[in-house]
């Protein structure tokens, strides 16, 4: 389950993380160019360059990803694009017995990196960057409103569960999923349904008692970090240059 | 897009609702291997969804609860969920575009959008498959077809007869999943006597 949206407190006191917001969206993105873009052989090396970089930053989002889940899946994926994988060229390796053509073994390896890329990418972002952040990212683009309802929904999420699960024992005891099962399903939908619309009633009373106007309310904040700027610039650049060149 | 204070609680309480079906339901279903679990979840995700289109009745709203649902999916335990969180936003993209084809929320526009983001589960592998993982196509369709044949028993070599079974079920699913959609949600006007429809903020 979620953790409940905490308020960004920015004191000027504190010191200013390294890596803030921007910083980590942009990395992301970074990170997406590099394994999507790029063509065959080109794009092996870049993912693994991608990669290295992904690792020195997320370290922890590599133990995660290095569970035997994970890596079973990883495994699949090389085996069935090296198996299964279409390309023109005969057989011209034979390992073990087996006969390949490099062309599949190539294309198994940039699969498999590209999946890990993303992945790594994806649970970097998401580990480091707080829910509130994220809905500020959004919010900038455009979606006025979103880090308010994302901190609503976000502390709303464990009532709800809640929510649900008494609304299920208490027609469960009572024999609701017994003799009329499709009609115990309907009741147990529209109870919690109405439980989570009246709880929203009083979240609008609540804002509107504090004089919450969407229109005139401010971004949720977002971390700056020291290198955020640098960091943009910089992965920019290396991108066009590693891809174009 | 600008909605009032009461529209973004409510499109807080669905994406919520949607989130929490992803997060418990999915990890149920991921556990049990359960056949076509995409499926079914894009059905309850688009018939809450749907739901809330009945409850804010203005464009965006639906593309709305599916950024807050894909944003609590993203931050759910057992993270690196980037196929889910591309269905969920496409899901309610496509419910979007089609209930905005239509001038209010109604029963044919509900059936039309839970069918249209059921369909996308069957089209998602083509597009993240490719774009995300790099898989083939022919990968891809290989796995549609076994799919076909796992759960609908069909040979592997009527393909046709599997994609036009697939497809069908997925429609007359979605289809359904849209008609619950506004029974419930006519229920739930009636029974919170329409007040949460009416903005105050």
């Amino acid at each position: 389950m979620l953790k409940q949206a905490q308020p960004i407190t920015i004191s000027p006191s504190a010191p200013k993380s390294l890596i803030g917001s921007l910083g980590h969206l942009s990395i992301f993105l970074w990170a997406l160019v590099m394994v999507l873009i790029p063509s065959l052989t080109k794009g092996i090396i870049l993912a693994l360059f991608a990669l290295g970089v992904l690792i020195l930053i997320y370290p922890a989002a590599l133990k995660r990803l290095a569970r035997p889940r994970w890596l079973a899946i990883f495994g699949i994926l090389f085996l069935v694009n090296l198996f299964f994988g279409v390309s023109h060229q005969a057989p011209d390796l034979t390992v073990l017995g087996l006969s390949f053509s490099s062309i599949n073994i190539l294309s198994s390896v940039q699969m498999t990196l590209r999946a890990a890329v993303i992945l790594l990418a994806a649970d970097g972002l998401s580990s480091s960057v707080n829910i509130i952040e994220v809905a500020g990212l959004l919010e900038r683009s455009g979606l006025r409103g979103l880090g308010f309802s994302i901190g609503v929904a976000t502390n709303l999420l464990p009532d709800l569960r809640q929510s649900g699960m008494n609304a299920w024992h208490s027609l469960r005891m009572r024999g609701g999923f017994r003799a009329q099962w499709w009609r115990g399903v309907q009741l147990l939908v529209i109870t919690v349904f109405s439980n989570a619309l009246r709880h929203a009633d009083q979240i609008v009373l609540a804002a509107e008692v504090r004089a919450f106007r969407p229109e005139l309310s401010r971004h949720s904040p977002l971390r700056i970090g020291a290198l955020d700027v640098w960091l943009t610039a910089g992965l920019t650049i290396l991108g066009m240059v590693l891809i174009l060149g | 897009m600008k909605f009032t204070t009461r529209e973004l609680v409510t499109m807080a309480v669905f994406g919520a609702l949607w989130g929490l079906v992803e997060i418990s339901l999915g990890s149920v279903f991921h556990a049990v291997d359960l056949p076509l679990s995409g499926m079914a979840l894009a059905i309850l995700g688009a018939m809450v969804a749907c739901i809330g289109r009945l409850f804010v009745p203005k464009r965006g709203s639906t593309i709305f609860i599916g950024i807050i649902a894909m944003v609590l999916k993203l931050f759910s335990i057992g993270s690196a969920v980037i196929g889910p969180m591309v269905g969920i936003l496409a899901e309610a993209l496509i419910a979007e575009l089609i209930l905005s084809t239509f001038a209010k929320p109604s029963m044919p526009a509900f059936i039309f959008a839970s069918a249209g983001a059921a369909l996308w589960t069957l089209i998602q592998p083509f597009v993240t498959g490719v774009l995300l993982f790099g898989r083939n196509l022919l990968v891809i369709w290989l796995d549609v077809l076994d799919m076909g044949t796992r759960v609908f028993g069909i040979p592997y070599q009527a393909a046709l007869w599997i994609v036009f079974v697939l497809v069908s079920v997925h429609i007359l699913f979605g289809g359904i999943g849209g008609w619950l959609a506004w029974k419930l949600g006519q229920v739930l006007k009636t029974r919170l006597g329409g007040e949460v429809s009416q903005p105050i903020g």
